[in-house]
């Protein structure tokens, strides 16, 4: 009989913190429903985090995690997955975290295209922090650090992963959660980097991106035949705002990180034996 | 009178004309004729241009500074033999390109000197390629002191026979042209003879080179490095092995990704280590806060340049001292080497990787631009006893029979025997939040102290004699005076023990490895013993002396401080250490 993940035992024994009605929960249990859909064994599945409301997410799967610093998400899921490929890392995190103060590594893993899949919880809104504006923020939504509405334009995280080299570019809506179940198992299962932006309504401090709204702006990509393996048209899609596309923008096959690590093409590095390292050949180059 | 088998040499030219090759190479054929060499360099931080020297020292028995007037020069340039000539012993050889410098009688204002000045491009232009100008000169050096070609020759086939056997003999061509030149050119005996011995096969190595060849032996499986001098050459040499090895090695978007990237490896297993100087440690500050919380292990190599800022980023200093004891808020444990030679280099990387594991905590070790580019004559390093120890680190046949795991549980050392991702029932969160035994995010009074104090313990671990300072020169009972140092330091200051023995004025010398954890007993000890104490640190606020004060409550009155980017010299210790005795 095949051994096969269940949600139960993906319980971690600990209730989420969140407040009531975030879209944090989906996510959650989108994931989890994933890690099933995949029979993924929780031991050999890693979720990576960084700070923020969705950085608490890997204490609420039973899977091994790493609750890193802020912003760092994607150094921390890079080494991870590079010192052991055989895991599956899953990265989540929010929109300050990830396109804030994380931006730099954000853009560098998605050109480096390694084999994990990275899930931003965006509420437009800095959360934990108790409401200030984050990079997604539209251009003149009042917050408690832009009194006067935020006088900058938003970064559109879909254009930025596109461009950047990303190999699976996706949307999803945490109030969807079939549908962004099946999101996050494509994206954990692509061979190459995934990045799953997630509309994500912070209940709390954006009272003003309710479900609804949501609800009503939406619609799904498949369904309007879009053409995922066109890349300038997931450009268009990406730079639509009067509806809100979700569903896989863009997604290609195109050699991983690791391939081109000989290497460790039969085992992965924490395999590899270090007891007893032969310095000989480096030591004939001081002779 | 001739002299035998020991000279100084110096080399200068434009940045870009090979002026380190040709140092390393001339200090390597002295070596294979059976002498020791040292070797060090002086450059500006630019890429073509400017002023770069390279100069070694020879002698038959062990040196670690250069000490005394040089007796060779090669000048690749003009500037060279403007600014040299003064540096130059009576009878010292000078060898120069003929067409760069066409009035050297004039420019030295010195009669003494043996001057060859040759067309070194013209030359090397004849053997194969202008470029080879370097090599025509160092032919040149080679054919002054008569010393074996084959030598040169074999040593010239081992580095180039990568590029194929026509690079191999147009650059012995282009050494065999220089050779046969200074020997025609020569009018008299040059006043040193070398007279070989046999090659010893020793490793002619620096503190960044032997550092990464003991990191490759500690078994490093991941390197992830942001560019910055003086470390740079340690991403590139680790780069340059990655296959042979089977090391991943990263150049990450910046530092915060490499503190970050090892700080993720180690949490899955592999041994890891970032370098970087002062400015790039600053930046990870926060990630090593997070390895200390975790209890994660992790080695960063940190080459200290003068700073603040950017600061003199090709020049030495020793001033990072306290800021790698505090980088990063709160409190936790981390180990913090300094390493005096390359051979420490080579023995403390390995101390760090087993320690980092043992402890699982971060290891910093605090090399600087001096140490990181001194190279020196050492004994083969697989002549020392290395043991790997990965600590509590759990296999999985011992995971498969540990049910109910806790990764952070409360021992008696504050150790925790450890799991890495993969294994079975080791699920848990390695997380920087505080947390309990499990790795569950807990704000709780107890749990917070007990926590705190578990992690405080771990380096009670680490044995006294791994921390221990080493001691030279006079015995404790007849010294007049104990010389403390730290670091690279320890170079100049072992020559100008020398230097001293010969006036027999009889010091000591401390030499401080650990400052974390500080050897604070043996420190102690021996200072309160001394009859007479100096410390020798390169930096403006004496930082050691600010740790000692720190740890040991003894206060040392005398220091000699030097904050220049220089490294000290060992005459300038020695006459102060005299001046201090009143000698």
């Amino acid at each position: 009989m095949i051994d096969m993940t269940t949600i139960a035992e993906l319980n971690s024994g600990h209730m989420p913190d969140w407040c009531a009605g975030c879209g944090d929960f989906g996510i959650l249990i989108a994931i989890k429903n994933a890690c099933t859909k995949l029979n993924l064994p929780p031991e050999q599945t890693v979720v990576v985090s960084g700070i923020g409301c969705s950085g608490k997410l890997p204490h609420f799967i039973k899977t091994y995690g790493f609750e890193g610093i802020h912003g760092r998400t994607q150094p921390a899921a890079t080494a991870i997955h590079l010192a052991n490929h055989a895991l599956n890392v899953i990265a989540v995190g929010g929109d300050g975290d990830g396109y804030g103060i994380g931006m730099g590594h954000f853009i560098h893993a998605m050109r480096r295209n390694l084999d994990y899949c990275y899930i931003v919880h965006n509420n437009e809104i800095y959360g934990l922090t108790v409401g200030q504006a984050s990079p997604t923020t539209k251009k003149g939504i009042v917050t408690k650090s832009t009194p006067h509405g935020t006088p900058e334009q938003e970064v559109n995280p879909m254009l930025l992963s596109l461009s950047a080299g990303a190999t699976f570019v996706a949307r999803g809506f945490s109030g969807d959660i079939p549908h962004l179940t099946d999101i996050i198992a494509q994206g954990i299962a692509h061979r190459g980097i995934a990045h799953i932006d997630v509309f994500q309504p912070c209940t709390t401090w954006r009272k003003d991106l309710p479900y609804e709204l949501y609800q009503k702006m939406i619609y799904k990509l498949d369904a309007e035949g879009h053409d995922p393996t066109n890349w300038e048209s997931a450009v268009k899609k990406a730079r639509e705002y009067e509806r809100w596309p979700i569903g896989v923008f863009y997604k290609v096959e195109k050699p991983i990180y690791t391939d081109e690590i000989p290497f460790i093409k039969d085992k992965p590095l924490v395999k590899h034996d270090i007891s007893n390292v032969d310095i000989s050949k480096f030591v004939e180059e001081f002779l | 009178m001739v002299v035998v088998n020991r000279l100084n040499f110096t080399i200068g030219g434009p940045a870009g004309s090979g002026v380190a090759t040709v140092g390393v190479l001339f200090a390597k054929c002295l070596q294979r004729a059976g002498l020791e060499a040292y070797g060090t360099n002086d450059y500006p931080s630019l890429i073509k241009g400017g002023h770069n020297t390279y100069m070694v020292r020879a002698a038959p028995e062990p040196i670690t500074a250069i000490v005394g007037e040089f007796d060779m020069l090669i000048a690749l340039d003009k500037k060279t033999v403007e600014i040299h000539a003064a540096e130059l012993s009576e009878g010292a050889a000078i060898i120069y390109d003929s067409n760069k410098v066409k009035d050297a009688e004039t420019l030295t204002h010195r009669a003494d000197l043996v001057m060859i000045g040759a067309p070194l491009s013209q030359m090397a232009a004849t053997a194969g390629g202008e470029i080879m100008f370097n090599t025509v000169a160092l032919g040149a050096s080679m054919g002054v002191l008569h010393l074996d070609f084959a030598i040169l020759q074999d040593l010239l086939t081992k580095i180039w026979a990568r590029k194929g056997q026509k690079v191999v003999d147009a650059n012995v061509a282009a050494a065999k042209a220089g050779y046969e030149f200074s020997q025609a050119a020569l009018k008299a005996p040059f006043k040193i003879k070398i007279e070989p011995m046999a090659d010893k096969k020793k490793m002619f190595i620096n503190g960044n080179e032997a550092a990464v060849v003991g990191a490759v032996r500690a078994g490093c499986k991941f390197v992830a490095e942001y560019p910055m001098s003086p470390s740079s050459s340690i991403l590139h040499l680790m780069a340059g092995h990655d296959w042979t090895y089977g090391i991943i090695v990263k150049q990450t978007e910046d530092e915060i990704a490499a503190a970050n990237m090892i700080c993720g490896a180690g949490a899955a297993g592999v041994r890891a280590m970032t370098a970087t100087s002062g400015g790039g440690f600053a930046l990870m500050a926060e990630a090593l806060g997070m390895m200390g919380l975790m209890e994660v292990p992790a080695v960063i190599f940190e080459s200290q340049r003068c700073g603040p800022s950017t600061g003199l980023p090709t020049y030495t200093e020793q001033a990072d001292l306290l800021f790698a004891l505090h980088a990063s808020q709160g409190e936790f444990p981390r180990v913090v080497i300094a390493p005096g030679d390359p051979t420490e280099c080579y023995v403390e990387a390995i101390n760090a990787f087993n320690i980092a594991e043992i402890v699982q905590t971060p290891v910093i070790v605090l090399l600087d631009k001096f140490l990181s580019e001194s190279s020196m004559t050492v004994d083969d390093f697989r002549s020392i006893q290395v043991k790997i120890d990965r600590g509590k680190l759990m296999s999985d046949e011992q995971m498969e029979n540990s049910p109910g795991f806790k990764r952070h549980a409360f021992t008696d050392d504050g150790i925790s025997p450890r799991c890495i991702y993969g294994q079975k029932n080791g699920i848990y969160v390695c997380s920087s939040y505080e947390h309990d035994e499990t790795g569950f995010t807990s704000e709780e009074a107890a749990m917070r102290v007990s926590q705190i104090n578990k992690r405080a313990k771990k380096l009670k671990s680490i044995p006294d004699y791994v921390t221990a300072p080493s001691f030279h020169g006079a015995d404790a009972a007849e010294a007049e005076i104990l010389i403390v140092c730290w670091g690279s330091t320890k170079l100049p200051a072992l020559e100008a023990l020398k230097l001293l023995s010969s006036d027999e004025a009889k010091a000591r010398m401390m030499h401080i490895r650990y400052a974390s954890p500080f050897p604070a007993k043996a420190v102690l000890a021996a200072l309160s013993s001394a009859k007479n104490a100096v410390i020798f640190e390169g930096n403006s606020e004496a930082q050691m002396r600010t740790l000692i004060l720190q740890k040991t409550g003894y206060y040392i009155e005398k220091t000699y401080l030097r904050y220049d980017g220089r490294p000290f010299t060992p005459e300038e210790i020695a006459k102060h250490i005299k001046k201090l005795l009143q000698k």
